[in-house]
Protein backbone atom coordinates (compact mmCIF):
# COMPACT_ATOMS: atom_id res chain seq x y z
CA UNK A 1 0.00 0.00 0.00
CA UNK A 2 1.35 3.02 -0.92
CA UNK A 3 1.57 6.18 2.06
CA UNK A 4 -0.55 8.31 -0.13
CA UNK A 5 -3.49 5.51 0.32
CA UNK A 6 -3.50 5.02 4.09
CA UNK A 7 -6.60 6.87 5.50
CA UNK A 8 -6.31 8.29 9.29
CA UNK A 9 -10.08 7.74 11.24
CA UNK A 10 -10.24 10.77 13.33
CA UNK A 11 -13.49 11.97 14.52
CA UNK A 12 -15.02 15.32 13.38
CA UNK A 13 -13.87 18.21 15.93
CA UNK A 14 -17.59 19.71 16.82
CA UNK A 15 -15.60 22.66 18.47
CA UNK A 16 -11.28 23.06 19.14
CA UNK A 17 -8.48 23.48 16.98
CA UNK A 18 -6.68 21.56 14.49
CA UNK A 19 -3.22 22.29 13.42
CA UNK A 20 -1.66 20.77 10.57
CA UNK A 21 1.22 20.55 8.72
CA UNK A 22 3.48 21.00 11.57
CA UNK A 23 6.73 19.96 10.63
CA UNK A 24 7.42 15.99 10.63
CA UNK A 25 8.25 15.20 14.86
CA UNK A 26 7.50 18.50 16.05
CA UNK A 27 4.17 17.97 17.23
CA UNK A 28 4.38 16.79 20.88
CA UNK A 29 7.30 19.60 21.67
CA UNK A 30 4.04 22.19 20.42
CA UNK A 31 1.57 20.72 22.58
CA UNK A 32 4.25 21.69 25.64
CA UNK A 33 3.73 25.53 24.60
CA UNK A 34 -0.29 25.10 24.95
CA UNK A 35 -1.63 25.51 28.42
CA UNK A 36 -4.49 23.26 27.78
CA UNK A 37 -7.43 22.21 29.77
CA UNK A 38 -7.17 19.39 32.05
CA UNK A 39 -8.68 16.77 30.63
CA UNK A 40 -8.61 18.01 26.92
CA UNK A 41 -9.15 15.45 24.42
CA UNK A 42 -6.22 15.54 22.18
CA UNK A 43 -5.42 13.54 19.06
CA UNK A 44 -1.60 13.56 17.78
CA UNK A 45 -0.72 12.60 14.03
CA UNK A 46 3.04 11.81 13.85
CA UNK A 47 4.92 11.40 10.45
CA UNK A 48 1.59 11.36 8.44
CA UNK A 49 2.15 11.25 4.80
CA UNK A 50 1.99 14.89 3.02
CA UNK A 51 2.07 15.48 -0.57
CA UNK A 52 3.45 19.00 0.30
CA UNK A 53 5.58 18.23 2.94
CA UNK A 54 6.52 13.94 2.35
CA UNK A 55 5.77 13.90 6.31
CA UNK A 56 3.76 15.82 8.42
CA UNK A 57 2.50 15.95 12.04
CA UNK A 58 -1.77 16.94 12.59
CA UNK A 59 -2.90 17.93 16.56
CA UNK A 60 -6.72 18.24 17.03
CA UNK A 61 -7.83 19.45 20.27
CA UNK A 62 -11.21 19.53 21.14
CA UNK A 63 -12.92 22.32 22.91
CA UNK A 64 -10.08 24.33 23.12
CA UNK A 65 -9.11 27.25 20.73
CA UNK A 66 -5.58 28.25 20.45
CA UNK A 67 -4.58 31.48 22.04
CA UNK A 68 -2.99 33.81 19.65
CA UNK A 69 0.36 33.95 22.18
CA UNK A 70 -0.36 30.27 21.79
CA UNK A 71 -0.17 29.76 18.18
CA UNK A 72 2.45 32.48 17.51
CA UNK A 73 5.02 29.80 19.89
CA UNK A 74 3.92 27.17 17.50
CA UNK A 75 5.05 29.29 14.63
CA UNK A 76 8.47 29.13 16.25
CA UNK A 77 8.40 25.49 16.33
CA UNK A 78 6.84 24.99 12.84
CA UNK A 79 6.57 27.78 10.51
CA UNK A 80 4.59 26.29 7.66
CA UNK A 81 1.79 25.35 10.06
CA UNK A 82 -1.55 26.32 9.47
CA UNK A 83 -4.07 26.46 12.31
CA UNK A 84 -8.01 25.84 12.10
CA UNK A 85 -11.07 26.96 14.37
CA UNK A 86 -13.47 24.65 14.69
CA UNK A 87 -17.13 26.02 15.65
CA UNK A 88 -20.24 23.56 15.35
CA UNK A 89 -17.95 21.30 13.03
CA UNK A 90 -17.94 24.13 10.33
CA UNK A 91 -13.95 25.51 9.77
CA UNK A 92 -14.76 29.25 10.50
CA UNK A 93 -10.83 30.53 10.58
CA UNK A 94 -8.18 28.82 8.79
CA UNK A 95 -4.74 30.87 8.85
CA UNK A 96 -0.62 30.73 8.76
CA UNK A 97 0.83 30.92 11.82
CA UNK A 98 2.73 34.65 12.55
CA UNK A 99 5.60 34.02 15.17
CA UNK A 100 5.77 36.72 17.95
CA UNK A 101 7.81 40.16 17.59
CA UNK A 102 9.31 38.69 20.95
CA UNK A 103 9.11 36.45 23.60
CA UNK A 104 10.54 34.76 26.67
CA UNK A 105 11.39 31.56 27.86
CA UNK A 106 10.60 28.56 25.30
CA UNK A 107 14.26 28.39 24.07
CA UNK A 108 17.77 28.81 25.33
CA UNK A 109 20.21 31.43 24.15
CA UNK A 110 22.97 29.46 22.29
CA UNK A 111 25.81 31.19 24.02
CA UNK A 112 27.53 29.56 26.26
CA UNK A 113 29.05 32.67 27.26
CA UNK A 114 25.72 34.65 27.85
CA UNK A 115 24.72 36.02 31.03
CA UNK A 116 21.44 34.03 31.15
CA UNK A 117 22.91 30.51 32.08
CA UNK A 118 24.36 32.74 35.33
CA UNK A 119 20.93 33.83 36.17
CA UNK A 120 17.43 32.32 37.24
CA UNK A 121 16.20 34.44 34.09
CA UNK A 122 14.06 32.87 31.19
CA UNK A 123 15.69 33.56 27.71
CA UNK A 124 14.57 37.13 26.22
CA UNK A 125 14.41 37.21 22.56
CA UNK A 126 13.54 39.16 19.71
CA UNK A 127 12.43 37.42 16.03
CA UNK A 128 14.58 38.67 13.16
CA UNK A 129 13.25 36.91 10.64
CA UNK A 130 9.91 34.38 10.37
CA UNK A 131 11.08 32.82 6.78
CA UNK A 132 13.47 31.20 8.07
CA UNK A 133 13.05 31.82 11.61
CA UNK A 134 15.46 33.53 13.02
CA UNK A 135 15.57 35.39 16.54
CA UNK A 136 18.00 37.23 18.56
CA UNK A 137 19.19 36.84 22.18
CA UNK A 138 17.99 40.32 23.99
CA UNK A 139 20.85 39.58 26.54
CA UNK A 140 24.10 38.70 24.51
CA UNK A 141 22.49 39.69 20.63
CA UNK A 142 23.60 36.31 19.51
CA UNK A 143 21.58 35.40 16.50
CA UNK A 144 19.78 31.72 16.67
CA UNK A 145 18.44 29.72 13.94
CA UNK A 146 15.40 27.22 14.10
CA UNK A 147 17.59 24.17 13.31
CA UNK A 148 19.96 25.55 16.53
CA UNK A 149 17.17 25.69 19.21
CA UNK A 150 17.52 24.04 21.96
CA UNK A 151 13.59 24.04 23.95
CA UNK A 152 13.20 24.00 27.18
CA UNK A 153 10.05 23.76 30.12
CA UNK A 154 8.34 26.34 31.39
CA UNK A 155 10.96 25.97 34.49
CA UNK A 156 13.58 26.62 31.95
CA UNK A 157 15.03 23.08 31.93
CA UNK A 158 16.63 22.03 28.41
CA UNK A 159 15.33 18.83 26.79
CA UNK A 160 11.96 19.43 27.12
CA UNK B 1 18.31 67.46 21.65
CA UNK B 2 19.53 68.64 24.55
CA UNK B 3 21.42 67.38 27.49
CA UNK B 4 18.66 66.17 29.28
CA UNK B 5 17.60 63.38 26.62
CA UNK B 6 20.62 61.39 28.40
CA UNK B 7 19.42 61.83 31.89
CA UNK B 8 18.85 58.33 33.70
CA UNK B 9 19.77 56.39 30.50
CA UNK B 10 21.14 53.13 30.74
CA UNK B 11 24.31 52.68 28.39
CA UNK B 12 24.58 49.40 27.50
CA UNK B 13 25.06 48.66 23.40
CA UNK B 14 26.09 51.64 20.94
CA UNK B 15 23.20 50.39 19.33
CA UNK B 16 20.91 52.40 21.74
CA UNK B 17 22.13 55.97 20.51
CA UNK B 18 21.32 57.83 17.55
CA UNK B 19 24.15 59.63 15.50
CA UNK B 20 22.92 62.83 16.45
CA UNK B 21 23.21 61.69 20.57
CA UNK B 22 26.89 60.08 20.00
CA UNK B 23 27.89 63.99 18.34
CA UNK B 24 26.03 65.23 21.11
CA UNK B 25 28.20 63.67 23.49
CA UNK B 26 31.56 64.63 21.74
CA UNK B 27 30.22 67.98 21.59
CA UNK B 28 30.05 67.85 25.47
CA UNK B 29 33.63 66.16 26.00
CA UNK B 30 35.20 68.53 23.94
CA UNK B 31 34.03 71.33 26.69
CA UNK B 32 34.56 68.05 29.30
CA UNK B 33 38.36 68.40 28.38
CA UNK B 34 39.22 71.55 30.20
CA UNK B 35 36.28 70.84 33.21
CA UNK B 36 36.57 69.98 36.02
CA UNK B 37 34.26 71.70 38.80
CA UNK B 38 32.63 69.79 41.36
CA UNK B 39 29.36 69.03 39.40
CA UNK B 40 28.88 65.55 40.88
CA UNK B 41 29.63 66.79 44.51
CA UNK B 42 27.39 64.64 46.66
CA UNK B 43 27.15 61.82 44.11
CA UNK B 44 28.41 57.91 44.24
CA UNK B 45 29.06 55.84 41.69
CA UNK B 46 29.39 52.57 42.18
CA UNK B 47 31.94 50.36 40.50
CA UNK B 48 30.85 46.43 39.67
CA UNK B 49 34.10 45.34 37.85
CA UNK B 50 33.84 41.45 38.19
CA UNK B 51 36.87 41.40 35.15
CA UNK B 52 40.03 42.77 35.74
CA UNK B 53 40.30 46.49 34.30
CA UNK B 54 42.77 49.21 34.10
CA UNK B 55 42.09 51.90 31.78
CA UNK B 56 38.29 51.66 31.75
CA UNK B 57 38.07 51.72 35.41
CA UNK B 58 40.64 53.85 36.26
CA UNK B 59 39.25 56.65 34.11
CA UNK B 60 36.70 56.45 35.52
CA UNK B 61 37.40 56.87 38.69
CA UNK B 62 39.43 59.44 37.50
CA UNK B 63 36.04 60.62 36.00
CA UNK B 64 34.06 60.91 39.19
CA UNK B 65 37.05 62.18 40.82
CA UNK B 66 37.39 65.16 38.61
CA UNK B 67 34.08 66.22 38.71
CA UNK B 68 33.96 65.91 43.06
CA UNK B 69 31.79 62.66 43.39
CA UNK B 70 33.11 59.50 44.65
CA UNK B 71 33.40 55.63 43.97
CA UNK B 72 32.64 52.73 46.09
CA UNK B 73 32.98 49.08 44.72
CA UNK B 74 35.07 46.35 43.82
CA UNK B 75 37.48 45.31 40.88
CA UNK B 76 37.37 41.58 40.92
CA UNK B 77 34.86 39.18 41.59
CA UNK B 78 36.65 37.37 44.09
CA UNK B 79 35.74 40.26 46.78
CA UNK B 80 31.95 40.39 45.12
CA UNK B 81 29.31 38.39 46.90
CA UNK B 82 29.24 36.67 43.57
CA UNK B 83 31.36 34.31 44.94
CA UNK B 84 28.81 33.49 47.78
CA UNK B 85 26.99 32.22 45.09
CA UNK B 86 24.82 35.95 44.71
CA UNK B 87 23.27 36.46 41.32
CA UNK B 88 23.69 39.86 39.28
CA UNK B 89 20.39 40.67 39.33
CA UNK B 90 20.51 40.32 43.40
CA UNK B 91 23.48 42.33 43.44
CA UNK B 92 22.72 45.33 41.49
CA UNK B 93 19.60 45.29 43.58
CA UNK B 94 21.59 45.77 46.58
CA UNK B 95 24.19 48.47 44.90
CA UNK B 96 21.49 50.47 43.63
CA UNK B 97 20.45 51.30 46.78
CA UNK B 98 24.20 52.55 48.00
CA UNK B 99 24.61 54.71 44.84
CA UNK B 100 23.36 57.47 42.27
CA UNK B 101 24.60 54.88 39.49
CA UNK B 102 26.70 51.74 38.53
CA UNK B 103 29.41 51.17 35.73
CA UNK B 104 29.95 47.46 35.48
CA UNK B 105 32.26 45.50 34.03
CA UNK B 106 31.51 41.41 33.46
CA UNK B 107 32.62 38.21 31.96
CA UNK B 108 29.78 37.19 30.58
CA UNK B 109 27.83 38.79 27.45
CA UNK B 110 24.27 40.50 28.06
CA UNK B 111 25.33 40.81 32.00
CA UNK B 112 25.07 45.04 31.56
CA UNK B 113 21.51 44.62 29.91
CA UNK B 114 20.58 42.15 32.70
CA UNK B 115 21.39 44.16 35.51
CA UNK B 116 19.46 47.48 33.88
CA UNK B 117 16.31 45.31 33.62
CA UNK B 118 16.70 45.30 37.52
CA UNK B 119 18.20 48.54 38.56
CA UNK B 120 16.11 51.73 38.71
CA UNK B 121 19.89 53.37 38.90
CA UNK B 122 21.19 54.12 34.96
CA UNK B 123 23.10 51.20 34.63
CA UNK B 124 26.95 51.87 32.09
CA UNK B 125 28.11 48.84 30.85
CA UNK B 126 32.05 48.79 30.88
CA UNK B 127 32.70 45.85 29.04
CA UNK B 128 30.37 42.45 29.14
CA UNK B 129 32.49 39.56 27.85
CA UNK B 130 33.00 39.93 23.85
CA UNK B 131 29.52 41.46 23.41
CA UNK B 132 29.57 45.36 23.76
CA UNK B 133 32.23 48.25 25.79
CA UNK B 134 30.05 51.68 24.71
CA UNK B 135 32.34 54.04 26.34
CA UNK B 136 35.46 52.59 24.96
CA UNK B 137 33.62 53.31 21.45
CA UNK B 138 32.25 57.20 22.48
CA UNK B 139 36.58 57.45 23.48
CA UNK B 140 37.51 55.93 20.31
CA UNK B 141 34.88 58.36 18.30
CA UNK B 142 36.15 61.23 20.13
CA UNK B 143 40.00 60.42 19.31
CA UNK B 144 39.13 59.85 15.46
CA UNK B 145 37.39 63.25 15.30
CA UNK B 146 40.19 64.76 17.09
CA UNK B 147 43.19 63.09 15.30
CA UNK B 148 41.33 63.07 11.85
CA UNK B 149 39.37 66.52 11.88
CA UNK B 150 36.30 64.59 10.79
CA UNK B 151 33.97 61.40 11.26
CA UNK B 152 32.66 60.76 7.79
CA UNK B 153 33.94 58.89 4.97
CA UNK B 154 36.95 57.29 6.92
CA UNK B 155 38.61 53.97 5.26
CA UNK B 156 39.10 52.28 8.96
CA UNK B 157 41.48 49.14 9.10
CA UNK B 158 41.19 46.99 12.05
CA UNK B 159 43.51 44.87 12.48
CA UNK B 160 44.13 41.71 15.02
CA UNK B 161 41.37 39.86 16.74
CA UNK B 162 37.96 41.04 15.25
CA UNK B 163 36.09 37.67 16.81
CA UNK B 164 36.53 38.16 20.77
CA UNK B 165 37.75 42.00 20.63
CA UNK B 166 34.67 44.02 21.87
CA UNK B 167 35.56 47.18 21.26
CA UNK B 168 35.82 46.44 17.46
CA UNK B 169 32.19 45.01 17.63
CA UNK B 170 31.16 48.57 19.41
CA UNK B 171 32.79 50.49 16.71
CA UNK B 172 32.19 48.80 13.29
CA UNK B 173 28.55 49.02 14.11
CA UNK B 174 29.23 52.93 14.79
CA UNK B 175 31.32 53.83 12.21
CA UNK B 176 28.53 52.68 9.93
CA UNK B 177 26.74 55.66 10.68
CA UNK B 178 29.33 57.69 9.23
CA UNK B 179 29.76 56.00 5.88
CA UNK B 180 33.20 54.64 6.55
CA UNK B 181 34.70 52.37 4.37
CA UNK B 182 36.16 49.05 6.55
CA UNK B 183 39.25 46.77 6.26
CA UNK B 184 38.87 43.60 8.17
CA UNK B 185 42.44 42.24 8.99
CA UNK B 186 42.71 38.83 10.54
CA UNK B 187 43.69 35.15 11.28
CA UNK B 188 40.93 33.64 9.60
CA UNK B 189 40.05 32.20 13.44
CA UNK B 190 39.99 35.50 14.49
CA UNK B 191 37.74 37.14 11.98
CA UNK B 192 34.93 39.27 12.71
CA UNK B 193 31.81 37.27 13.47
CA UNK B 194 28.83 36.67 11.04
CA UNK B 195 26.10 38.83 13.05
CA UNK B 196 28.67 41.76 12.65
CA UNK B 197 29.27 40.91 8.63
CA UNK B 198 25.71 40.63 8.23
CA UNK B 199 25.02 44.16 10.25
CA UNK B 200 27.74 45.56 7.45
CA UNK B 201 25.98 44.41 4.34
CA UNK B 202 22.55 45.40 5.52
CA UNK B 203 23.66 48.63 6.65
CA UNK B 204 25.36 49.00 2.82
CA UNK B 205 28.88 49.68 4.09
CA UNK B 206 31.69 48.83 2.05
CA UNK B 207 34.04 46.61 3.24
CA UNK B 208 36.86 44.39 2.72
CA UNK B 209 38.45 40.85 4.12
CA UNK B 210 41.88 40.52 4.20
CA UNK B 211 44.96 39.01 6.47
CA UNK B 212 47.36 41.16 5.44
CA UNK B 213 48.54 44.64 7.16
CA UNK B 214 51.03 45.47 4.49
CA UNK B 215 48.02 45.48 1.92
CA UNK B 216 45.39 47.65 3.25
CA UNK B 217 47.69 50.49 5.06
CA UNK B 218 48.49 52.57 1.74
CA UNK B 219 44.57 53.34 1.50
CA UNK B 220 43.81 54.06 5.28
CA UNK B 221 43.02 57.30 7.29
CA UNK B 222 42.57 55.39 10.99
CA UNK B 223 44.73 52.33 12.17
CA UNK B 224 42.45 50.90 14.90
CA UNK B 225 44.67 47.51 16.48
CA UNK B 226 43.88 45.36 19.22
CA UNK B 227 45.67 42.40 21.14
CA UNK B 228 44.82 39.07 20.63
CA UNK B 229 43.22 38.18 23.88
CA UNK B 230 44.99 35.24 25.64
CA UNK B 231 41.88 35.20 28.01
CA UNK B 232 38.81 34.67 25.61
CA UNK B 233 41.08 31.58 24.00
CA UNK B 234 39.69 27.81 26.12
CA UNK B 235 42.46 26.07 23.88
CA UNK B 236 46.36 27.60 23.98
CA UNK B 237 47.04 26.06 21.01
CA UNK B 238 45.10 28.39 18.64
CA UNK B 239 46.47 31.19 21.00
CA UNK B 240 49.95 30.50 20.15
CA UNK B 241 49.20 29.61 16.48
CA UNK B 242 48.21 33.70 16.31
CA UNK B 243 49.59 35.49 19.15
CA UNK B 244 52.20 36.94 17.56
CA UNK B 245 49.96 37.13 13.60
CA UNK B 246 50.02 41.25 13.55
CA UNK B 247 53.29 43.53 14.31
CA UNK B 248 52.96 47.31 13.04
CA UNK B 249 56.02 48.89 12.74
CA UNK B 250 57.68 52.45 11.70
CA UNK B 251 58.56 51.12 8.61
CA UNK B 252 55.46 49.43 7.78
CA UNK B 253 54.44 53.38 8.06
CA UNK B 254 55.84 54.95 5.33
CA UNK B 255 53.57 53.34 2.68
CA UNK B 256 50.62 54.90 4.75
CA UNK B 257 49.43 58.33 4.29
CA UNK B 258 51.16 60.88 6.28
CA UNK B 259 48.17 61.55 8.34
CA UNK B 260 46.88 58.28 9.28
CA UNK B 261 46.00 57.79 12.62
CA UNK B 262 47.44 55.13 14.92
CA UNK B 263 44.56 53.84 17.50
CA UNK B 264 44.90 50.50 20.08
CA UNK B 265 42.31 50.12 22.68
CA UNK B 266 45.55 49.31 24.81
CA UNK B 267 46.60 47.43 26.70
CA UNK B 268 49.26 46.35 23.85
CA UNK B 269 51.38 43.50 23.92
CA UNK B 270 53.93 43.48 20.69
CA UNK B 271 51.05 44.69 17.73
CA UNK B 272 52.40 47.95 17.82
CA UNK B 273 56.01 47.97 18.02
CA UNK B 274 57.40 50.69 20.47
CA UNK B 275 59.14 52.93 17.82
CA UNK B 276 55.92 53.89 16.74
CA UNK B 277 54.89 55.79 19.44
CA UNK B 278 57.29 58.52 18.08
CA UNK B 279 55.07 58.75 15.29
CA UNK B 280 53.02 62.23 15.14
CA UNK B 281 49.45 60.39 14.53
CA UNK B 282 50.48 57.53 17.25
CA UNK B 283 47.56 58.37 19.06
CA UNK B 284 46.84 55.75 21.21
CA UNK B 285 47.72 57.56 24.51
CA UNK B 286 45.74 60.34 23.81
CA UNK B 287 42.64 57.87 23.30
CA UNK B 288 43.82 56.81 26.65
CA UNK B 289 43.66 59.99 28.05
CA UNK B 290 40.41 61.33 26.39
CA UNK B 291 38.73 58.71 27.94
CA UNK B 292 38.56 60.52 30.76
CA UNK B 293 36.81 63.44 29.39
CA UNK B 294 34.10 61.90 27.12
CA UNK B 295 33.70 59.54 30.69
CA UNK B 296 33.27 62.92 32.41
CA UNK B 297 30.97 64.38 29.73
CA UNK B 298 29.01 60.89 29.97
CA UNK B 299 28.45 60.71 33.92
CA UNK B 300 27.26 64.55 33.77
CA UNK B 301 24.55 64.28 31.16
CA UNK B 302 22.98 60.76 32.62
CA UNK B 303 23.45 62.38 36.52
CA UNK B 304 21.50 65.36 34.95
CA UNK B 305 24.31 68.04 35.76
CA UNK B 306 26.07 68.72 32.21
CA UNK B 307 24.59 71.92 31.98
CA UNK B 308 26.00 73.33 34.63
CA UNK B 309 29.29 73.55 32.16
CA UNK B 310 29.64 76.44 30.82
CA UNK B 311 29.53 76.19 26.80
Amino acid sequence: MRPEDISYKVNKLERGTVLDHLRAGTALRALRVMRLPPGATVTVGVNLHSARLGKKDIIKIEGYELTQEEAAKVALISPDATLSIIRAYEIVGKHDLVPPLRFKGLIRCQNPACIVHDERVPGSFQVESSDPVMVRCEYCERSIALDEFTFTDPQGRVGA
Amino acid sequence: MTGRDFVNRDVITVGDFRRDEMLFLLDAAGRFEQVNAPLLAGRVVATLFFEPSTRTRLSFESAVGRLGGRCIGFAEAGISSQSKGETLADTVRVVEGYSDLLLLRHPREGAARLAAEYARAPVVNCGDGAHQHPTQTFVDLYTIRRECGRLDELNVVFAGDLRYGRAVHSLVSVLAQFNARIQLVSPTFLRLPLEQMRMLEDLNVPFREGTSLEEALPDADVIYMTRIQRERFTDPYEFEKVKDAYRLDLAMLKSARPGVAILHPLPRVTEISTDVDSHPHAAYFRQAHYGVAVRKALLALLLGCADEVPG
